[in-house]
């Protein structure tokens, strides 16, 4: 690049600039501390309304009173100073989305923090948007699949729907997620994994993780890190839900996951007390159901005549101790259509993923299950019911009757089979075939510790040698009895060599 | 009950004292500054007379400007400016306030109230040097 042709090139930008006086309104910073600005002035200006500090940051202002304006500070507030001229931009706060974005990680504002430089995008979406009305939508009847059996089988999810991944720390509640994130691979769905107050260790971890499994691919990270203010916090999951309508307006499907809302709830419950907003219960304010409830109201599932296209959210919350009737918990639990429940015992007693399959529902997944799955899982839920029920009287007597010693047995290779490695997402139809031989009884006489070992044959098998059977259920979502008859084939075959 | 603000007690003071002369304003002059003072706002006395102020010119239709250039305006720009600003902000009287600033550049820069019309050389470098970042 020669000299000349920079200095051209400047020419010609300098030529294309244009500037209109116009009047703008202005104020003045009154005080200014821990993130938030009171300024005075600004009469005209809206709600959640951007505003320029002279050193370049950006304010949204939140508080408008009769003197003054509270202002939250996005960014380095400790070089603003009181009697700085504050300017209102007239516009609402709104991030940039584009195409481009899909493999990208983006701090809240939506701008690239993976140093894989810049995006060039003229379109922008204002992140408080009010969610799509009743009209648009479509009833959720689509499933998704996360690849996780306790999951798929049980407690479904379809797209459209909200659901909360529930528990205590380091009980996993983000590997459910990522799970499945990885296993939307090839199923025509984009991700959106919101990070709110994470450690920025944990954040790289999990984009490796992603990048290794190909699923950056269709992944966008927004991320607010624990290192940066309340105010990036606060807006990180409007940024991360704006850019996912940007998709669904494409007709594409989303899922969007947030990370978690117990952080995003304290966030805005720092910048509502330094408001000076009165606290409620928790000393959270009183708009903080508000807060998640129209932010969660934006996951839907939109019908054909309004350009289809879904947003499938999954809210995360960290409980303290299993006290799931704490005030953000019992919030987002009833804003949801379901939750995950994961709970800390199970995890160490070696149940992973730790769902707890009675506390756990979704309240319209059921609808969205492929009809297949719907088969197998139906009697699943009874045995398991049957089993929990079971197996604390079990512990008092040893003479049980056949019936019920059956029931245990049957019980135990059910949580057996639900058990599930990280980072290995199982495919429906193999999930099919395995829960069909347990519900049928198939694996009764398989000891325990062989189970795993057993499934895992067993797919490989029905997979080589049942080819009708999975061109069945991966076309029609059904199978017939032809195709069952095979199954039940393959399986006695599987068996009688695994027993040698 | 909202508690009392500045706003509350200027637009006060100027309601009971409108079209009063003489002793009769000397009293109620007399009976706000107890009020203030009963109300523990002396400390806020000065934005008082201020909010007062703002409260006056605009039933009055007096506006007051604050113009900020490099050099001294010449005569025949300044009325332009004040018809300008009288036709905008549709005002009977305006009251001009004059301020140097060197480090404008040049242009001149108006401020009425919280609203800016900034022409001056130094706003435009700046713009322009955003629009280049951002481009």
């Amino acid at each position: 690049m020669t000299k000349n042709y920079i200095v051209e090139n400047l020419k010609k930008q300098i030529e294309s600039f244009k500037d209109d006086a116009k009047a703008e309104k202005v104020g003045h910073v009154i005080e200014v501390f821990d993130g938030i600005a009171k300024i005075s002035g600004l009469s005209d200006i809206k709600a959640s309304e951007m505003v320029s500090f002279p050193n370049g940051e950006t304010g949204v202002a939140l508080n408008l009173e009769e003197d003054s304006v509270g202002v939250i500070i996005l960014g380095d507030f400790t070089k603003i100073r009181e009697g700085d001229e504050v300017k209102a931009t007239g516009q609402i706060l709104s991030v940039p989305v584009s195409d481009a974005q899909i493999g990208r990680v983006l701090n809240a504002l939506g701008n690239p923090i993976d140093g894989k430089g810049a995006i060039k995008t003229d379109k922008s979406n204002p992140i408080e948007k009010v969610a799509p009305g009743v009209i648009t939508r479509l009833s959720v009847n689509q499933a998704v699949q996360t690849g996780i059996k306790a999951i798929d089988a049980l407690i479904p999810i379809g797209r459209g729907q909200r659901e909360l991944i529930i528990g205590d720390r380091q009980t996993g509640k983000t590997a459910i997620a990522i799970d499945a994130i990885l296993n939307q691979k090839g199923q025509d769905m984009i991700c959106v994994y919101v990070s709110i107050g994470q450690k920025d260790s944990k954040l790289r971890k999990l984009q490796t993780r992603l990048e290794e499994g190909g699923a950056m691919d269709y992944t966008i990270i927004v991320s607010a890190g624990s290192s940066e203010s309340a105010a990036l916090s606060y807006i990180a999951p409007y940024t991360g839900v704006s850019i996912a309508e940007f998709f669904m307006d494409q007709g594409k499907d989303v899922l969007i996951i947030y990370d978690d809302l117990s952080k995003h709830a304290v966030a805005y419950r720092e910048i509502s007390l330094l408001l000076r907003r009165p606290p409620g219960r928790e000393a959270f304010p009183g708009d903080v159901f508000y807060l998640h409830s129209r932010l969660l109201e934006r996951a839907c599932r939109r019908n054909k005549e309004y350009g289809g296209g879904s947003i499938t959210a999954l809210p995360i919350i960290e409980t303290q101790s299993g006290d799931v009737s704490a005030y953000i918990p019992t919030n987002v639990i009833s804003i949801t259509d379901g939750q995950i429940f994961l709970e800390t015992d199970l995890f160490y007693k070696g149940i992973r993923p730790a769902v707890n399959v009675g506390l756990s529902v979704s309240r319209v997944g059921s609808s969205a299950q492929i009809k297949a799955m719907k088969k197998v899982s139906g009697t699943l839920k009874l045995d398991l019911a049957q089993f929990r029920e079971l197996e604390a009287f079990s512990q008092f007597g040893s003479d049980l009757d056949e019936g019920t010693k059956n029931q245990l047995e049957r019980g135990k290779r059910a949580v057996e089979v639900l058990k599930q490695p990280q980072y290995a997402p199982v495919k429906t139809e193999d999930q099919v075939v395995t829960l069909y031989a347990l519900t049928k009884g198939y694996m009764d006489d398989i000891a325990i510790d062989k189970i795993k070992e057993f499934e895992e044959g067993l797919t490989e098998y029905a997979r080589r040698n049942a080819k009708s059977f999975y061109k069945e259920v991966i076309e029609t979502k059904m199978w017939t009895d032809e195709g069952e008859q095979e199954l039940v084939k393959v399986i006695t075959e599987f068996k009688q060599s695994f027993a040698k | 009950m909202a508690s009392i603000s500045i706003n509350n007690i200027a637009s006060a003071i100027y309601e009971s004292s409108r079209g009063k002369e003489g002793v009769e304003l000397d009293v109620i002059m007399k009976n706000a500054v107890d009020m203030i003072s009963k109300k523990h706002l002396i400390s806020k006395s000065k934005e008082i007379i201020n909010q007062l102020q703002k409260i006056v010119d605009s039933n009055e239709g007096v506006i007051r400007a604050k113009i900020s250039s490099k050099t001294k305006i010449e005569q025949k720009i300044i009325i332009e400016i004040e018809d300008f600003i009288k036709k905008r902000y549709k005002a009977k009287n305006t009251f001009l306030e004059f301020e140097i600033d060197e480090k404008l550049l040049g242009g001149i820069k108006i401020q009425i109230g919280d609203e800016i019309i900034d022409t001056t050389l130094k706003n435009k470098i700046k713009k322009l040097q955003n629009y280049l970042i951002n481009k």
